[in-house]
């Protein structure tokens, strides 16, 4: 299935980005007595282009670059060399937990949360009944978020970003919400997107989500894209696997 | 980066100050009352203490140093509570992209919140003293602005610098300690030597608090070159502050 549509709605321009490794924070004195630092290249001078509705199964080994390259493109990781340019609203499932406060109530933290998540609150307002419906949070809505139990967050989590209207969604492949009747629902809601013109870039280490959902693979090493194409890559990244 | 809504940042910035106000207060008997109860607190053991050392006691002593005390409290809260927010709320950070600013600026906008609803308490009692002229206002008005900005802008700075080194967050705290003295709260600047009044030009509070007393309880307000070398200080550490998160808050992610 290729795009009819070629709007492109993601430019990686020569990215690279280095990390400075600290073994401890620096404190003020270190910084101005030793200058010198030792520096690891996280990513190097990648370029791609991504094409709306385009389903991108990004693969590689620990430490390849993968979740770099997610930061960067979510915004929250600044490139050091290189430019970043996307078209629409960028939303990551990676860490659903995150950005909720444990003394609001549910549903006080969706509106932080999807303010967060860069939406209105008019448009909260809208869609704060399919929000709750889908967390399956029923009667917890009032109460505080440190009554909930881990499973329920996520699932709040999920809920809130899926609502969001994402035009590029940043996913993992290891995305797992709650018991398996929330598994299922949120699994299904993936689906719908994959479906739907959504640019979707997923990170993952499993070969058969990639070949069963995305229809380019980019391989990374050590920072750099060494294959860039269809499910072929798959092959040539891993011989081992077969399908 | 992509420009967003204007609208979206207000009303981001709105939301995180509710949160700020929200959670402060969960769990606690007399809530918002502590915040007046803490102020008071320190007025009923300086005016105490205070007017034991120094002989010539300012009028309305207790209302002098509460218009201070009130003050001094929004700006050393603010501040000790923004430097090492971005550091606690690291979570929002890595969860998405939206202007890092709205986390210091919401700590400082919840105070002010908190330090005019107290301040509108202690108005009850100024009424009867009798001491609030037309020019209270403009004065109490000019006060807060210049706190304000001063706070917004030094909690940029500290925040910002505090991701890169810890030390700022302890280097604020110290600093605050010593700060208190070099601010005319629990006497006035009538009592400080000529040879020494440089270090209040230094010292950007120094206007904004005698502005504030002036329109409490009629004292002098600050002269023009007080006034000036203030108004210059906090122009200059709120260009700093806005400078260096600016620049920082690319990379705050690398830190945390």
């Amino acid at each position: 299935m290729m795009h009819r549509n070629p709007q492109i709605v993601l430019r990686l321009t020569h990215i690279s980005k280095k990390y400075e490794i600290h073994h401890e924070k620096p404190t003020l004195v270190e910084k101005f007595v030793k200058r010198k630092n030792e520096t690891f290249w996280a990513l190097n001078d990648i370029n791609i282009t991504v094409h709306k509705g385009e389903k991108i199964g990004i693969i590689g080994r620990n430490g390849s670059g993968k979740t770099t390259i997610l930061k960067i493109i979510a915004g929250i990781s600044t490139p050091t060399n290189g430019v970043v340019q996307t078209v629409g609203r960028v939303v990551s499932l990676i860490d659903l937990a995150a950005g909720f406060h444990a003394e609001l109530t549910g549903y006080q933290n969706i509106y932080l949360n999807g303010m967060l998540l860069g939406m209105l609150r008019g448009e909260i307002d809208e869609k704060i009944k399919d929000i709750i419906a889908f967390a399956d949070l029923k009667q917890f809505i009032d109460a505080p978020l440190f009554t909930y139990s881990n499973g329920m967050t996520l699932r709040l989590g999920f809920a809130i970003a899926v609502h969001a209207n994402p035009d590029i969604l940043l996913l993992d492949e290891n995305l797992s919400a709650g018991d398996n009747n929330f598994q299922q629902k949120s699994r299904n809601k993936l689906k719908e997107f994959f479906k739907q013109e959504k640019t979707i870039i997923v990170v993952t280490h499993n070969l058969d989500f990639v070949a069963s959902t995305c229809t380019r693979v980019i391989h990374l090493r050590r920072g750099t894209v060494i294959h860039d194409g269809g499910l072929e890559v798959l092959k040539a990244y891993d011989p081992a696997w077969k399908k | 980066m992509k420009p967003r809504g204007v609208r979206h940042v207000w009303e981001l910035l709105w939301g995180m100050t509710e949160k700020e106000l929200r959670a402060r207060y969960k769990h606690t008997i007399f809530g918002f009352l502590w915040l007046v109860a803490n102020p008071a607190l320190q007025m009923l053991i300086i005016g105490f203490v205070f007017p034991l050392f120094v002989q010539n006691p300012i009028d309305h002593y207790n209302y002098y140093l509460f218009t201070g005390l009130l003050a001094w409290n929004f700006f050393s809260l603010s501040l000790s509570k923004a430097t090492p927010s971005i550091v606690f709320e690291r979570n929002l950070i890595k969860k998405s992209i939206f202007p890092r600013f709205v986390i210091p600026c919401s700590i400082t906008l919840s105070n002010a919140i908190n330090y005019i609803a107290a301040f509108f308490l202690f108005l009850i009692p100024i009424i009867f003293l009798h001491t609030l002229t037309p020019a209270s206002l403009i004065y109490f008005m000019s006060g807060l602005m210049m706190i304000f900005i001063f706070t917004i802008g030094a909690s940029l700075l500290t925040s910002a610098l505090n991701v890169k080194f810890r030390d700022v967050n302890f280097f604020v705290q110290a600093i605050l300690l010593i700060w208190f003295y070099a601010t005319p709260i629990v006497y006035s600047l009538s009592q400080i030597p000529p040879r020494l009044m440089w270090i209040w030009h230094f010292n950007p509070l120094t206007s904004a608090i005698q502005l504030m007393q002036a329109a409490v309880v009629g004292s002098a307000p600050p002269g023009s070159s007080m006034l000036t070398a203030n108004i210059v200080t906090i122009a200059l550490v709120t260009a700093i502050g806005v400078i260096v998160f600016n620049r920082e808050s690319r990379y705050f992610d690398d830190w945390l």
